[in-house]
């Protein structure tokens, strides 16, 4: 018995693999309605009958080529660690598109153990699905379960560590690709015995004929007879059949699937009692004003309730932070437990609930329509509609919509949809807008900067297409149908979201009031503001205490208001005029993505293009700032 | 009316005043191939019926009525050439027969066959009646004939599942062009509107 068993899980988007991980490890993790959301994989350990089993949720993926980070990921893994079981998780009510994934995944040869997944939702279709049939057909054993429920949940990791510790044995089936392909893989075989790359030889065959990069590459090192010689037998094989040998490849397992598929299930269709919705909500007109209605009053809730909560919070943390002053100093006080409050404050009355509602939204699979809707726009951004998703995510906090933004598939499109995240209104930002323009100005003028702030996303998206090199990606995701949001999953994904900000963001906080405090203890803040001056001063026509204010506002944006209230008295309106207050807000939504989202940023796209970005939007800010400030005086604001 | 001798006369000017050449009275009878002579001829004959204007010296410019005529001779030329060719007649042959039918093919026949052509910019080698999956109407189904454009745009398509004979519907089609809404193997897909028009179908039902 080994001491350690190592459970990869493998399947398409939105087949219910993370909910399988939630299941055997407890452990919190992303799941969603929302087709190739896993990019890192997930780790987490159980103990099952005295043995430590490590399990791994690979991305949800279609295919294993390596046309998106997530594929190579997954099939780097599977063939490099070996993982001594792989669980393909499979969607019963629709068979076909999945068990192409795991003839695929059969051909990189690891141990499997089919999960037959959502069995009930099937049935409701009307699908019904032979296990027994199935086993048969693949050759590997298949378990089935309804994972939202924990049906099948335990049988599955039975059979799974059978499989691993070879108590069981599994015969999968070869598939043929028929006799022209065949016999040209078995001609490459002798070839590719010898490579030693890891990989399965006719695996090696098959990709090399497919004319897969990463594969050429590889084998290329060691046999580029090989290459060549696969070369030739794909131009060959294109002559045959007039189609791309890639796609004839793919066109085998597909009919191959559909032949598995039709011999083990029974299919009396019933029609989706969803159908009116999913009209309605992908209407070619409606749907638009739908879907900004939706999201308008979902961001309105969040504000209007959260303004309340925090209000409440604030009285209630108040004590707490100048108790702490008191008694250990302002370093501690200020610095350490309120950067600790006041990053709470924030997170729990805004961006947790904001986060809820959208999940609960994701999970229904509203946001898949939302993404289809937004693509023909998205284009003119030079990215596609899945990155409208990360956009949404950005209103909570653009940490968590940094990392979302792994969801597309090309480092040219992260790197486009990373830079309009930073640019989205956070909930900081709108707390600034709203506390400052909307309280003292008019909430006229807050729905303003507000639009602004759209019409500088899409301004400044347009420009980085323009510059950024290389060619538009187009979409393509698959709708999931409606279905009831699972609770549990998406408190758990929220919660996930929400915890991106505390692990990325919190110790930047931390670290920076810190630092903050010092300055201010030192005596060294008075001399940077008038550093700053002629800036703040000249350019922007703000008093010079705005200067620090906005260096606090490096580390949340919602310092700049917070520490201009400290420094001023409450009432602004005595200390600023209504143009000042417009210039002051504008400048700090745009001028630098927070420390917290720079990090996420280096963390998704580098240092340079970071620093790149960041340097871009003080720019712009600064810009923007001091013309909104001289068309304000000059109109009279 | 106008009789066929006359329309190819109209036709030629037209073609002449669109390449920006002269139109003396030597050049039209080269373009048409006959006697300057019969040319001299003709042309007084049109310009009597007021379709052109003749000039002493300069030749000869068509009237607003005289452009008409032409321009729709020529359209109707250059559609019927594009539709023999692609039926696969040579393209010498499809010219001269283009050169007949233009003088009596029907207006509406004309638009129509203009029409089909335009949905159905084909590459080579495709069944005839392909056309790109953006030509479907929505609720239309059809059947995937070929993948054209790059490696990896095709390998996404057949990876999720439209491989060539499989059978798509198209269920929506959204604004602003924006994506398709596709049925394909028992799941929906949403496939944007460039990768779309890189898979080709034949229309059925």
């Amino acid at each position: 018995m080994k001491a350690k068993i190592r459970v990869a899980l493998a399947g398409n988007a939105n087949v219910g693999k993370s909910v399988i991980f939630n299941h055997f490890t407890g452990l919190h993790q992303h799941v969603g309605n929302w087709p190739g959301k896993t990019v890192e994989k997930a780790e987490g350990t159980l103990y099952f009958r005295g043995r430590v089993v490590d399990v791994i949720d690979l991305p949800g993926i279609y295919s294993l080529s390596t046309f998106s980070l997530e594929e190579k990921i997954s099939r780097e893994y599977i063939a490099g660690e070996k993982p001594d079981v792989v669980i393909n998780v499979v969607d019963a009510s629709s068979l076909e598109r999945n068990l192409f994934f795991t003839l695929q995944l059969l051909e990189l040869e690891p141990k499997v153990v089919v999960a037959l997944n959502q069995v009930d939702v099937a049935e409701r279709k009307g699908v019904r699905v032979d296990p027994k049939r199935l086993e048969r057909e693949l050759g590997v054993p298949v378990v089935p379960t309804v994972a939202v429920r924990g049906r099948g949940i335990h049988s599955l990791l039975e059979r799974a560590v059978e499989v691993a510790e070879g108590r069981r044995r599994i015969r999968p089936h070869r598939f043929s690709y028929g006799r022209e392909i065949e016999r040209r893989v078995r001609s490459l075989l002798p070839l590719l015995e010898k490579a030693g790359t890891g990989y399965p030889p006719r695996w090696l065959a098959l990709k090399l004929l497919e004319g897969d990069e990463e594969v050429k590459r590889l084998v290329g090192r060691v046999s580029p007879r090989a290459v060549e010689l696969a070369g030739k037998y794909s131009r060959e094989l294109e002559g045959l059949y007039g189609e791309k040998a890639s796609t004839l490849l793919t066109s085998c397992r597909y009919s191959l699937a559909h032949r598995i598929a039709s011999r083990s299930q029974r299919i009396h269709p019933r029609p989706a009692r969803t159908e009116r919705l999913d009209a309605l909500t992908t209407h070619p007109l409606l749907g638009y004003p739908l879907l900004a209605g939706l999201l308008l009053s979902l961001l309105l809730t969040v504000f209007w309730v959260g303004g309340r909560v925090e209000g409440v919070l604030e009285g209630l943390t108040e004590p707490l932070v100048k108790g702490t002053s008191e008694r250990l100093g302002s370093l501690a006080g200020e610095g350490v437990v309120g950067g600790l409050l006041a990053g709470l404050t924030i997170v729990l009355p805004f961006v947790l609930p904001f986060y809820v509602l959208l999940t609960l939204l994701e999970d229904s699979g509203y946001l898949a329509r939302g993404a289809f809707l937004m693509d023909g726009l998205m284009h003119r951004l030079g990215v596609h509609g899945k990155a409208f998703i990360p956009l949404l995510l950005g209103y909570g906090c653009n940490v968590p919509a940094c990392l979302g933004c792994r969801i597309m598939e090309t480092e040219r499109e992260r790197v486009l949809s990373v830079f309009l995240s930073t640019l989205v209104p956070c909930a900081a930002r709108t707390v600034v807008i709203l506390g400052l323009v909307g309280r003292f100005v008019g909430m006229g003028w807050a729905l303003g900067l507000y639009l602004l702030d759209l019409a500088a996303i899409f301004l400044l998206g347009r420009l980085a297409f323009k510059i950024m090199p290389g060619e538009p990606v187009g979409l393509i995701m698959e709708i999931p149908p409606y279905r009831r949001p699972h609770l549990p999953t998406v408190l758990r994904q929220s919660w996930n979201r929400t915890k991106d900000f505390f692990y990325v963001a919190l110790p930047f906080i931390l670290g920076g009031s810190l630092v903050l405090t010092a300055l201010r203890a030192g005596g060294l803040l008075d001399p940077l503001s008038d550093l700053l001056s002629p800036l703040t001063v000249g350019w922007l026509g703000l008093p010079a205490v705005a200067g620090v204010t906005l260096l606090f506002g490096l580390l949340r944006k919602e310092l700049t208001l917070i520490m201009l209230t400290l420094l001023l008295g409450p009432d602004l309106s005595l200390h600023l005029t209504h143009a000042q207050m417009i210039t002051f807000a504008t400048v700090t939504v745009f001028y630098f993505p927070c420390v917290a989202t720079l990090a996420a940023l280096v963390r998704e796209v580098g240092w340079k293009r970071s620093l790149y970005i960041a340097a871009a939007e003080v720019l712009f800010a600064l810009w923007l700032g001091g013309v909104m400030y001289r068309l304000l005086s000059l109109a009279g604001v | 009316m106008t009789n066929e001798s006359s329309e190819e006369y109209l036709e030629a000017l037209y073609r002449l005043k669109e390449r920006g050449e002269r139109t003396t009275t030597t050049r039209v009878a080269r373009e048409l191939g006959v006697a300057p002579s019969s040319a001299t001829l003709m042309l007084k004959k049109l310009a009597r019926r007021g379709y052109l204007r003749r000039h002493p010296y300069r030749g000869v410019t068509l009237t607003r009525r005289g452009e008409e005529v032409g321009r729709g001779v020529l359209r109707k030329h250059r559609v019927m050439e594009r539709f023999l060719s692609s039926l696969g007649l040579p393209p010498s042959r499809a010219h001269r027969k283009a050169c007949e039918l233009e003088h009596h093919i029907p207006e509406e026949v004309e638009t129509a066959i203009h029409r089909r052509m335009e949905a159905q910019k084909l590459p080579q080698g495709l069944p005839p009646g392909s056309l790109p999956l953006t030509g479907l109407l929505e609720g239309q189904k059809g059947l995937i004939s070929s993948l054209s454009g790059g490696t990896s745009a095709c390998r996404r398509l057949a990876d999720m599942g439209l491989t060539p004979g499989t059978e798509v519907e198209v269920l929506k089609s959204a604004l602003f062009r924006g994506p398709l809404m596709l049925r394909v193997r028992g799941t929906t897909l949403a496939v944007g509107r460039g990768l779309a028009s890189k898979v080709f179908v034949k229309p059925v039902g």
